[in-house]
């Protein structure tokens, strides 16, 4: 073969011109992969049902209007909730495994704040039924409920016995926690979609409750626990000693009630830390004492910080014994105690000691508790456990009854309360449904394509954490300590909104596809496209040899494989 | 413009003139300064080329081999161990007829350990279907750096430019760098015709061939590596015209009155060339032949100048083991076609492995072991192995 010319029937090398499409590859398959929607550990967390991961997603894109929309689907305080709601999501966020959990309250805050400034509105899409609801106590727990079933179109009155509505949102909860301004903001959407109020109006007679059946076709009761526990000490009668509910709701009209300069709170709930910080913005020295240890205490541990930071002094194991004085009180007796066993509720029990000591004091404000008031309400509803009997969706023994809030049996807490209302809401709806024609179901607004949903919280170890870079979680700022302590000025100032879209952008979105794309840029068979409809990305499955990488590399979990075929 | 360089700074500025498109690079002693170079030029801004840093010099092939499909004029640069992990994609190289380049820098092979001068490495690549050119000075090596692309591009086969590590890459010698507007004329930009990814004219390369067309493909290439022969004779000409230096497949020196003839090959040549006018000086008729192409291989012309030679010696800085040095293997093969009176006797040697000095003392000693034998006692003689005796 010298430097020959001879030349071979084949072109100059292996090239095709023909499609490759020819060749399903999906026939090798043996697995396949699916998007799946896991539930992220936040939404699972929030007693409301909010779904937190979405809504963070939405956050972080700059949609404030869409996810404060989301939010409003479960619940329809955001601004309220992102000032004091205690935020359990964040207690179990992924994130935590990387670096921080997610500042979800602040952003809600945030959410709902801007919806305030924005005035954004949501209208009833549904036309008006000639269906009508009472609600009795405008509470988060009756508001939640009015506001859902006035957007499914019934006619919803609300009846409570207070000046405003708001419940313990406004009467209970101090200033400087959540300002006026704010539940009047967001109450008054209730007003501008037609909910009526009937305040100063106290619902308890039988002849009260029997008009009311007459004239509505269903009645969610929501009054709340507002009979106070006393101590039942002697001394009790004495002059400036002041339960919690009363004290509280004077500071919330407005009122300054006389405690003197020296101050002694009973008790370790959230109510009586905010009894101990309003004492001292009245410019009284506070000392609060609890039977248990700080670590019983039911009270949030930010809360109880502030207050160590506020200037408020703690005795722990100490129980009242008697209040002494003329006239008015001047003294406590408190018996030391130790700690025992635990009791049901897993806590540490104080048993006292034969030991005693006094304080001096100018007050005292008793903090230990509330209990149902259950005179007011009909003796046929059952009752079992100082609460109102009712089932997992509020209702009652009676079918036209429904309850919710501190009423019934559950945590008290307004994410609770407002989760009440929201089951109620759709309970109300599906009894007034069946006994009558039906109409339309509102739909949900759904922001992220849900694939189907796969019951099981998603933990961090089926994420792929390699594609999030870590950061820290965002800080919220005080406004100085002088100002917190010498005014009612709310302590916690805003976040801007760059600090809340970076926040939110560091949200793994646990279990939801957010469309990043990252099984479409990985999968060797280009089979991961865009859905046809624009929304999400399917699998073509004539291709899909079921490599799994796009499984594996989902940074939020959002896609398993299939073994069964 | 003269400069004083090292190998792998001439092999720089010889890519920097080639209008190189894509660079997939991975480093490994003593190739790094090249790539160190490139980095620089880049950086800089005189440099103009894509610079790709890959996890394995298996990637780095791949890339370029991905690169040249995608129709841009692509090299990249080994050694040693480094080559040896880009075998399999030398392979797909070639089957894929991409005009990829390579600089290697000759590095012997592990274990054990051992970084300096060798030819194993590059000789082992003998079946991967690459033109191998072997070059003896820095002048030579920016030279055929730029001149591979035109050889690699005008018969497709991808093209190996070698040095010898350390003796070229890390030493200094004057080199007169070509002027770039001298360089255009020699050297086109890239054209890959119809070889390409092009995505207004969908093609699919390489897929499954089976028996009935890999016989043919395989021809192709062979026919192709006959072909570049010629080609690279053009080449070195057209060459010689632009930048007046000329270079030979195959160089005989002295031949017409040796009777004894050196083959070397790399810098060995280059010492060569001074222990020869040594020996002649002191009355011995020897001459010496360099040879540059390894593959394709130059039979006719070691027929020619081989012809009615009595001896020759040839020196190997590698070994087959089981066999013998490559050159030796390679020539001895060829020559089987002269006839018996006008075939040399083959002294094969075995010299300087792993970077042990070759110097004009040991080209001496061979002349004379060559001179005083009628026939070589072996296979193959390796020169000043210290024996263990047992």
């Amino acid at each position: 073969m010298k430097h020959t010319n001879r030349e071979v029937q084949s072109t100059f090398c292996a090239i095709s011109t023909t499609s490759s499409l020819e060749n399903k590859t999906g026939s090798w398959r043996f697995a396949k992969p699916v998007f799946i929607d896991r539930l992220a550990p936040c939404n699972q967390q929030c007693p409301a049902g909010e779904d937190i991961a979405s809504i963070m997603y939405l956050a972080g894109q700059g949609r404030f209007e869409d996810a404060w929309k989301l939010i409003m689907q479960a619940n329809p305080f955001p601004a309220i909730m992102g000032r004091v709601c205690y935020h359990n999501c964040e207690t179990k966020c992924n994130r935590s495994n990387l670096d921080n959990s997610i500042a979800i309250n602040i952003v809600e805050r945030f959410i709902g704040d801007y919806a305030l400034e924005h005035n954004l509105k949501i209208l009833p899409q549904i036309p008006d039924q000639n269906q009508h609801v009472a609600i009795i106590g405008a509470g988060p727990a009756g508001l939640t409920a009015a506001y859902d079933l006035r957007l499914k179109g019934y006619q919803v009155t609300v009846f409570d016995a207070n000046d405003q509505p708001g419940g313990l949102m406004r009467y209970g909860i101090p200033p400087y926690r959540l300002p006026n301004q704010i539940i009047e903001g967001e109450i008054s959407r209730l007003y501008d979609i037609g909910v009526l109020f009937k305040q100063r109006t106290y619902i308890k007679d039988k002849s009260d409750w029997d008009r009311l059946e007459h004239d509505f076709n269903s009645i969610f009761i929501s009054i709340g626990a507002s009979r106070m526990v006393d101590p039942d000490l002697k001394g009790n009668s004495l002059k400036r000693i002041y339960h919690s509910l009363s004290f509280l709701k004077e500071i919330n009209q407005g009122k300054r009630p006389d405690i003197g300069d020296k101050t002694i709170i009973i008790g370790g709930g959230n109510s009586a830390i905010d009894c101990a910080r309003v004492s001292r913005r009245l410019g009284a020295k506070v000392t609060l004492i609890y039977r248990r240890t700080i670590t019983e205490m039911p009270a949030y541990m930010e809360e109880i910080e502030m207050a160590q930071t506020e200037g408020v002094e703690f005795i722990f194991l100490a129980a009242p014994e008697e209040f002494l004085g003329t006239d008015r009180v001047k003294k406590i007796k408190v018996m030391k105690m130790k700690q025992g066993q635990p009791d049901e509720s897993g806590r540490l029990q104080s048993i006292p000691t034969e030991e005693t000591f006094e304080i001096n004091c100018t007050s005292v404000i008793i903090s230990i508790g509330e209990t149902v008031n259950t005179e007011d309400l009909p003796s046929f509803l059952a009752f079992e456990n100082n609460s109102l009997k009712t089932d997992s969706n509020g209702s009652t023994s009676h079918a036209q009854y429904f309850a919710g809030g501190d009423l019934i049996q559950q945590p008290h807490t307004v994410t609770h309360a407002i989760a009440s209302g929201k089951r109620a809401g759709l309970a109300i709806d599906q009894y007034l449904s069946l006994s009558n024609n039906k109409h339309e179901s509102s739909k949900t607004i759904s922001f992220l394509h849900k694939k189907s949903p796969v019951n099981e919280v998603i933990s961090y170890n089926q994420l792929n954490p390699f594609y999030f870079i870590n950061k820290s979680r965002t800080n919220s700022h005080k406004i100085s300590l002088n100002e917190r302590i010498n005014t009612f000025k709310e302590v916690f100032m805003s976040s801007s909104q760059k600090d809340v879209i970076e926040e939110s952008q560091r949200c793994f979105v646990c279990g939801t596809c957010t469309e990043c794309g990252n099984c479409y840029v990985f999968c060797p068979d280009f089979s991961i496209k865009k859905h046809p409809s624009g929304f999400g990305y399917h699998i073509d499955l004539d291709y899909c040899k079921g490599c799994g990488i796009c499984v594996k590399e989902c940074p939020r979990g959002a896609m398993q494989m299939e073994f069964a075929e | 413009m003269i400069k004083v360089l090292t190998g792998n700074q001439a092999v720089a500025y010889g890519i920097r003139l080639s209008d190189v498109q894509v660079i997939p690079v991975y480093p490994i002693t003593p190739q790094t300064t090249i790539i160190e170079t490139l980095a620089d030029m880049k950086a800089d801004g005189t440099g103009d080329f894509e610079y790709i840093r890959v996890e394995s010099e298996h990637s780095a092939m791949a890339a370029c081999i991905g690169a040249s499909m995608g129709g841009v004029r692509t090299v990249t640069a080994t050694c040693g161990q480094g080559l040896f992990l880009m075998h399999e994609m030398l392979h797909y190289a070639t089957g894929s007829r991409t005009p990829v380049v390579l600089v290697n820098v000759n590095r012997a092979a592990a274990a054990p350990w051992n970084i300096w001068n060798d030819q194993t490495d590059s000789v082992s690549q003998r079946e991967t279907g690459w033109i191998q050119l072997y070059c003896e000075n820095n002048q030579e090596v920016l030279d055929s750096t730029i001149m591979a692309f035109k050889i690699a591009e005008t018969v497709r086969l991808p093209t190996m430019i070698i040095l010898d590590a350390f003796f070229l890459s890390h030493t200094s010698e004057p080199v007169e760098v070509p002027l770039i507007n001298d360089v255009r004329k020699f050297l086109p930009s890239y054209d890959p015709q119809e070889m390409w990814l092009d995505p207004d004219n969908p093609k699919t390369f390489n897929s499954i061939s089976m028996n009935n067309v890999y016989m043919e493909f395989r021809w192709n290439i062979q026919r192709d590596m006959e072909r570049a022969k010629q080609v690279i004779d053009k080449t070195h000409e057209e060459f010689e015209t632009i930048f007046g230096r000329l270079y030979h497949q195959v160089e005989g020196i002295h031949l017409d009155d040796a009777n004894i003839v050196i083959i070397a090959t790399g810098t060995v040549a280059s010492t060569c060339r001074v222990a020869i006018d040594n020996l002649r000086a002191a009355g011995h008729k020897v001459g010496m032949i360099k040879i540059k192409t390894l593959r394709p291989f130059p039979a006719e012309e070691i027929i020619a100048a081989l012809r009615g030679i009595k001896k020759i010696a040839v020196i190997d800085r590698n070994f087959s083991p089981g066999s013998q040095g490559v050159w030796a293997q390679e020539i001895r093969s060829v020559i089987n076609d002269l006839s018996d009176n006008e075939r040399p006797q083959v002294f094969g040697y075995i010299a300087g492995l792993g970077g042990r000095d070759i110097n004009l003392k040991t080209i001496e000693e061979i002349y004379k072991q060559t001179a005083k034998n009628e026939k070589p006692e072996d296979r193959d003689i390796w020169v000043g192995v210290k024996y263990v005796l047992s």
